[in-house]
């Protein structure tokens, strides 16, 4: 890992010295300037747009705009480096009234939910690698369809002689094939449920007969590969799902900040 | 279907089209139409094909075909030339990108609803807002009806021009406020303390400009008073009179005032120390004699005489009271002049009066004759008088030696050829005052000129000190001269207002920056 | 699980004849012609009789005056032989693209580019009237059952560039055929009653094998067209003068090897499972006595070794690189301890080799290389097991599984291949969006394909260094940006019939369905849809290069030159 590791090293020495310089600089000026917070307002600002612009540049593929490898680890570095300038834009003091306190929890969020799908980026993917098979999420619902047509065809179809296969796909599979299933199980890695739902099928086979060890066999393999689907989907849709607290949010908060700028600008000292 | 996952493994004819923002909804069935929904998620779905007419030449009318890619159906179109196999259409779903933007779109639109909302009612704009609690004195009834009385908006606007309208009037102050949105260099080099805007709110109200130093620099009232820290305002540190006073290139022009950080640290001497001071006044007092001598007798309650019987506190308890003759003086200083007839004594203050008195002394003593026996009173009266002219000569003498004597000698005389000082009988104004001789009558006295106060810069509450004694700060004890200023050196108030002493040291326990009655010399 | 067995019939070379119209008339005119007439049919063994190669691998063309034979830069796998009228050589310039059936690609302006930021939705694989209009100049006719692609204005061709006449009799197009180099020039026809025989490289393998004439003649061609040239730019003979290189251009032999049809072959018996290395015919066999080097001019060769039963890859060999020098170098100066071939080379799908012979190695070669470029000398020539041979090197850096998947799948043809490490890829789709939004918001790629392990290898062309899609394209709008440079395909010439489409092994290649800019498909007269082949073209036209690559936030996705395991390794490392 040797690209990644350089890539950890220059960002984290970057976002060090890029710390103490603010740092020291805040003690050096934050009593000097009378419109001290006004500048670091400013700085946080310009930060928050060039975190925000990664949005477009995703957008805009097709001009020649950086890749995109550097901009997400300009965009975590610079993250990071933003929630220090969010610190000392308030004096490192809480913040007090309601306007406050949403555009500071609006911040908040958004640097957390940041946080949090940079864990899951790093720790996800290789969990479904492990998992083993691929799948694209939008084939999912297909996918999910044909093993419950096949599932169903092996159980209750016409060809289907057994009635306790068929009792049990109607009273447990059925539910368990026809939709998504178990996905928080899946994200904490609990095998719990798979493991239950296969013991009944061995449970069953034991005391079956030759036709139905077969079918039943049969559809174990479809259990199974429904869970790892489950898993699939689960896994990927968290993949997706925390943009979904990230970027609106984003979006939110900079139209607070803009209403925040209108506010300090509006009743500072030199307004009129 | 050996795998993990079932197959297909994947599509060798068709490419998954994750950019898009609808999908059929058949597709979760496995059977996307080719179709796919158009951008607004309608499905466009109609029919398997679309007939094609076919004429053939001769023919008028020409026989439909049916054109499904996949082959002809059976039946064929309908004769009216639509397909025989309507597909139905689906609901197409939304993708999980479509969902996002729409839900990015509904947040910006709530936040700016909401903001504009709670922004134009004004009872909640300000409550929404308000960075910080505003001190009491900036709120309540009482300063409502004080802004009404000056024509200002009770809340926000009372200080703030933003704070009297709703959005446009803040927008409006945020584009034509000083320095303004993008003027990045007028907020770098922005000076501290500048007067500003809100400043002028300040002085509808308070009379706070007239500054201690008329070359001084104006400085802001935010400076020093910061508002939405508190339900009280925090009260000014020394930082703040720091800006100027530790400031050696602004106190270079005040020509008197040293550079200042803190008191203990190099608050100045005391000036009438450090300048050598002495009290010009012409009242002779000699304190230690009062306070030590063995001569001075007790008050009348048998206690002795100390600082509290002439020094009183005023209904404040910060400042004594003037030190008056006729209550702290006369216990003593009686000024009579005949020990005969103590009862009779010089009035005090004026003298023309004390002229008049001694005039008027022929009939003193008769009135005092009368008061004991009326019958001898005239000749009380005379053999007093009798006894008067041949110890001083005449009235002009007795005045000349009440007003002119000390305890030591008289007034100058001059008899024959002989000119000099008299004999003292008793002490005269001059013991005490300046007498000045007059060519035209009565000697004129000057007018003790004992001021109300010493500090005029500072302020000090001798209440707040009661647990001191006199003499810890006053060394009366040894102050023998009239111009002596008995009042403490800067290390006695040092000793306890330092960081070592524990008390309250900043500047602004003894001063004040605004120049107010009390600190003016009032007569 | 029970091991299932599929029986297949084994296909048979001539099952599918080039031309099942030449019957036993053409083929007697032909043997009555030149060379054919000099060629002894008994020398051809009874398998393939000459007569029956010339019916089975050989067709005859008829073309007008200004149609366009073969194009140049494409690739082809048949000889011609003029059998009556004229040809025309296009010398220089070469036709400008737009003449070839392609288009001249330049990069998209700036306004066009920043134009895209204003791209509303667009119906998927709608396509503009401009992009359907081929460039001016050439037209197209259907003549049976092909599509012959003329010069509409011939005189100005024929002013502006300067031209050759070839005559019947005349032979071209051998070496592009037989060594899958591109064509060298375009050449198209001069009369109207042109008459081309093309055979194609498999009989043309086989007559050679067979007959001496045609044989030394083509290697004399062979050898005075193109192989000073290439030896000159090899390595190991840098250093030899003028004089040496002509005896080693002298004494090479060239080779070939596999199946030029590999493709289709592959598909069919991969999905079947039956792809094994000891199947792949044998260039070299391990414990061999070295009678040469092996240089490899063109396709790939794997370079294996006996374990257990069967052979163990270790690595893969791409053009340019040489097989058995460390051997031959070893003998050469440790004459008492002389060594066999440590490894086996077989070839994978298609090779075309030179061989050079030991004894000018050793003569001529060896004693004038510096001691510093000498490979060392072999350590143990006896295999023993706890030994790593250096070969192997390859194998440990990357992995058994990785190089044994590569190698059973035919990536390593691919000069810029779609590789996922799954490890660090989201599935965020950002490539295929970025995809998407280069291409009119059509993706030309599907995020999924064979993997191993950690590795995923998408389904996107990988631009391989031996294209078999462009085989057989009839209008030439498959082609290549510059010499080794992209495959594209050109949507204005190109017909949809799916000639590459079906050669491509690895079904990057699909056919689209295009619509107009409302979103109609577009039919012809009949109201069949019209398809394109589409597949991913590296974004020539695009600035910044591939946008998939430029667009993974993560670092997961990369177009990586498999043609040997240097940027491999180096990936898997990183």
């Amino acid at each position: 890992m040797i690209r990644f590791r350089r890539q950890f090293i220059i960002g984290m020495l970057a976002l060090v010295a890029a710390t103490i310089g603010v740092l020291w600089l805040h003690c050096k000026f934050h009593r000097l300037l009378p419109d001290y917070s006004f500048l670091t307002g400013w700085g946080l600002f310009a930060s928050m747009l060039v975190l925000t612009f990664y949005n477009a540049r995703k957008k805009l593929s097709f001009l020649p705009l950086g890749n995109s490898e550097l901009w997400l680890q300009i965009h975590i570095y610079l993250g990071f480096f933003t929630v220090v300038l969010f610190a000392v834009h308030l004096n490192f003091r809480l913040p007090q009234g309601w306007f406050d306190w949403i555009l500071a929890t609006l911040f908040a969020l958004v640097s957390a939910s940041g946080v949090v799908g940079l864990f899951l980026s790093r720790f996800l993917p290789r969990r479904l690698a492990t998992r083993g098979g691929e799948v694209l999420f939008e084939k999912i619902p297909a996918l999910r369809h044909a093993l419950r047509d096949e599932a169903e065809e092996l159980s209750v179809g016409p060809d289907a002689k057994s009635p306790v296969v068929g009792e049990f796909y109607t009273r447990r599979l059925a539910s368990f094939l026809s939709a998504p299933q178990n996905t928080w199980r899946h994200l904490v890695e609990s095998r719990r449920f798979l493991n239950a739902l296969l013991a009944e099928v061995e449970d069953l086979r034991r005391t079956g007969s030759e036709s139905e060890r077969t079918a039943l066999d049969k559809l174990a393999v479809l259990i199974r590969q429904k869970d790892t689907l489950d898993y699939h989907r689960a896994l990927q849709l968290a993949l997706k799902i925390w943009l979904f607290v990230h970027i609106p949010l984003t979006y939110g908060l900079l139209i607070f900040t803009a209403a925040h700028i209108v506010f300090v600008f509006g009743f500072s000292g030199g307004a009129r | 279907m050996n795998g993990p996952l079932p197959g297909p493994d994947f599509d060798a004819q068709n490419y998954a089209r994750p950019n898009q923002n609808w999908t059929c909804g058949h597709a979760c069935e496995g059977a996307p139409c080719r179709l796919g929904p158009d951008d607004k998620g309608r499905c466009r779905a109609t029919a398997e094909c679309k007939p094609l007419l076919e004429t053939k030449p001769g023919e008028t009318k020409g026989r439909w075909r049916c054109t499904r890619p996949g082959g002809a159906c059976e039946a064929g179109p309908l004769p009216d030339g639509s397909c025989c196999r309507p597909i139905s259409k689906c609901s197409p779903r939304p993708t999980l990108r479509l969902i996002r933007g729409r839900l990015t779109l509904a947040t910006v639109v709530f936040s700016v609803a909401t903001l504009l909302i709670v922004l134009g009612h004004g009872a909640w704009r300000n409550r929404f807002i308000n960075p910080g609690p505003v001190s009491l004195a900036h709120s309540g009834a009482a300063f409502a009806a004080l802004a009404l009385t000056n024509h200002l908006n009770q809340n926000c606007g009372a200080c703030h021009a933003a704070g009297n309208s709703g959005p446009n009037g803040m927008l409006h102050a945020s584009l034509h406020a000083n320095p303004g949105i993008f003027d990045i260099k007028g907020l770098v080099l922005a000076k501290t303390a500048e007067p500003n805007a809100i400043d002028e709110a300040c002085e509808k109200c308070h009379v706070a400009k007239n500054f201690h130093q008329a070359n001084a620099a104006p400085i802001s009232c935010s400076f020093c008073h910061a508002e939405h820290h508190g339900k009280v305002m925090a009260s000014t540190t020394d930082l703040n009179c720091d800006f100027c006073h530790a400031d050696s290139a602004k106190m270079a022009v005040s020509r008197s005032t040293p550079v200042i950080h803190h008191f203990a640290e190099d608050h100045p001497e005391f000036r009438f120390i450090s300048e050598k001071m002495c009290d010009a006044d012409t009242l002779k007092f000699n304190h230690a004699l009062h306070l030590t001598g063995t001569t001075i007798p007790k008050l009348p309650g048998g206690e002795k005489l100390d600082c509290a019987f002439c020094h009183r506190p005023d209904s404040a308890g910060a400042f004594m009271r003037p030190v008056q003759f006729e209550q702290h003086c006369r216990v003593c200083h009686s000024l009579q002049f005949d020990p005969e007839t103590p009862q009779l004594m010089l009035p005090h203050g004026s003298a023309e009066f004390v002229s008049a008195y001694l005039r008027s002394l022929p009939k003193q003593y008769l009135d005092l004759g009368a008061k004991e026996d009326p019958a001898t009173a005239n000749a009380f009266a005379e053999r007093k008088l009798a006894g008067l002219r041949s110890q001083f000569g005449s009235g002009e003498q007795l005045e000349r030696r009440v007003f002119f004597s000390t305890a030591t000698y008289g007034p100058q005389a001059q008899i024959g050829s002989l000119s000099g000082n008299t004999r003292a009988i008793f002490p005269g104004c001059v013991y005490c005052h300046e007498v000045k001789e007059s060519p035209t009558g009565t000697p004129q006295i000057t007018k003790p000129l004992i001021p109300e106060r010493w500090l005029s810069h500072a302020k000090f509450n001798h209440a707040k000190h009661a647990n001191i004694s006199c003499e810890q700060c006053h060394d009366a004890v040894h102050s023998r001269e009239t111009v002596d200023i008995i009042l403490p050196a800067k290390e006695t108030c040092e000793a306890c207002h330092s960081p070592r002493g524990g008390v309250a040291n900043s500047c602004a326990e003894c001063h004040t920056f605004h120049n107010t009655r009390e600190v003016r010399n009032v007569q | 699980m029970a091991a299932l067995q599929t029986i297949l019939e084994r296909p048979q070379r001539w099952d599918v004849a080039f031309d099942p119209n030449m019957d036993d008339a053409a083929v007697d005119r032909l043997l009555a012609t030149a060379p054919f007439s000099s060629m002894q049919a008994d020398k051809f063994p009874k398998r393939t009789p000459l007569r029956e190669i010339l019916r089975n691998d050989a067709r005859i063309l008829r073309f007008r005056k200004g149609e366009i034979i073969v194009r140049q830069g494409d690739y082809g796998t048949s000889a011609f032989l003029i059998l009556n009228g004229a040809a025309r050589v296009v010398l220089k310039p070469d036709l400008p693209p737009a003449l070839l059936g392609r288009r001249a690609t330049g990069k998209k302006g700036i306004w066009r580019t920043l134009a895209q930021i204003w791209n509303g939705w667009r119906p998927p694989e709608s396509i503009s009237n401009e992009r359907l209009t081929p460039d001016a100049g050439l037209g197209a006719r259907q003549d049976e059952a092909e599509v012959r692609v003329f010069l509409q204005d011939l005189p100005r061709v024929l002013d502006q560039h300067r031209t050759e006449q070839m005559k019947s009799g005349d032979f071209f197009g051998e070496i592009a055929a037989l060594s899958r180099m591109p064509r060298t020039s375009t050449i198209f026809a001069d009369s109207d009653d042109a008459e081309l025989l093309e055979i194609r490289w498999q009989g043309l393998r086989d007559l050679m094998k067979y007959d001496d004439a045609l044989r030394s003649h083509i290697n004399q061609i062979y050898k005075e067209r193109a192989l000073a040239s290439y030896l000159r730019a090899t390595p190991i003979f840098q250093h030899l003068d003028k004089a040496q290189l002509d005896r080693v251009a002298e004494a090479v032999e060239f080779a070939t090897f596999g199946d030029y049809d590999w493709s289709g072959e592959y598909k069919r018996l991969a999905q079947a499972g039956s792809v094994r290395p000891e199947k792949e015919p044998v260039i070299i066999n391990e414990g061999d006595y070295p009678n040469g080097i092996v240089l490899l001019r063109a396709g790939f060769a794997r370079v294996c070794q006996k374990a257990g039963g069967g052979e163990r890859t270790l690595n893969y060999i791409g053009a340019g690189q040489i097989f058995g020098l460390a051997e031959i170098a070893h003998n050469w100066r440790a004459k008492d301890k002389p060594i066999d071939y440590q490894y086996s080379l077989r070839a994978i799908g298609y090779t075309h080799l030179l061989i050079i012979p030991t004894r000018v190695m050793e003569e001529v070669v060896l004693p004038s290389m510096p001691k510093s470029e000498l490979p060392s000398l072999v350590e143990s020539p006896q295999k023993t097991d706890d030994l790593p041979p250096p070969e192997s090197v390859a194998r440990d850096k990357i992995g058994g599984e990785v190089l044994e998947f590569l190698t059973e799948n035919r990536f390593f043809n691919g000069t810029a291949t779609m590789v996922i490490d799954l490890d660090r890829c989201t599935r965020c789709d950002d490539c295929v969006r970025a995809c998407a939004s280069t291409h009119d918001n059509n993706p030309r790629f599907l995020r999924h394909g064979p993997s191993a392990g950690r590795l995923m290898i998408a389904n996107a062309c990988m631009h391989c260094a031996d294209p078999v899609c462009m085989i057989g394209c009839p209008t030439g709008a498959i082609h290549r940006e510059s010499f080794a440079g992209q495959v594209v395909i050109n949507p204005a010439t190109c017909i949809g019939c799916k000639s590459c489409f079906n050669n491509c092994p690895y079904d990057a290649i699909r056919m689209v369905e295009v619509r107009d800019e409302a979103g109609e498909f577009l039919v012809d007269q009949e109201s069949k849809p019209i398809t394109k082949a589409t597949k991913c073209d590296l974004c020539v036209e695009n600035w910044g290069g591939p946008a998939c690559q430029r667009a993974c936030p993560h670092g997961a996705l990369t177009r990586m030159n498999l043609n040997n395991l240097d940027a491999l390794t180096r990936w898997l490392k990183k």
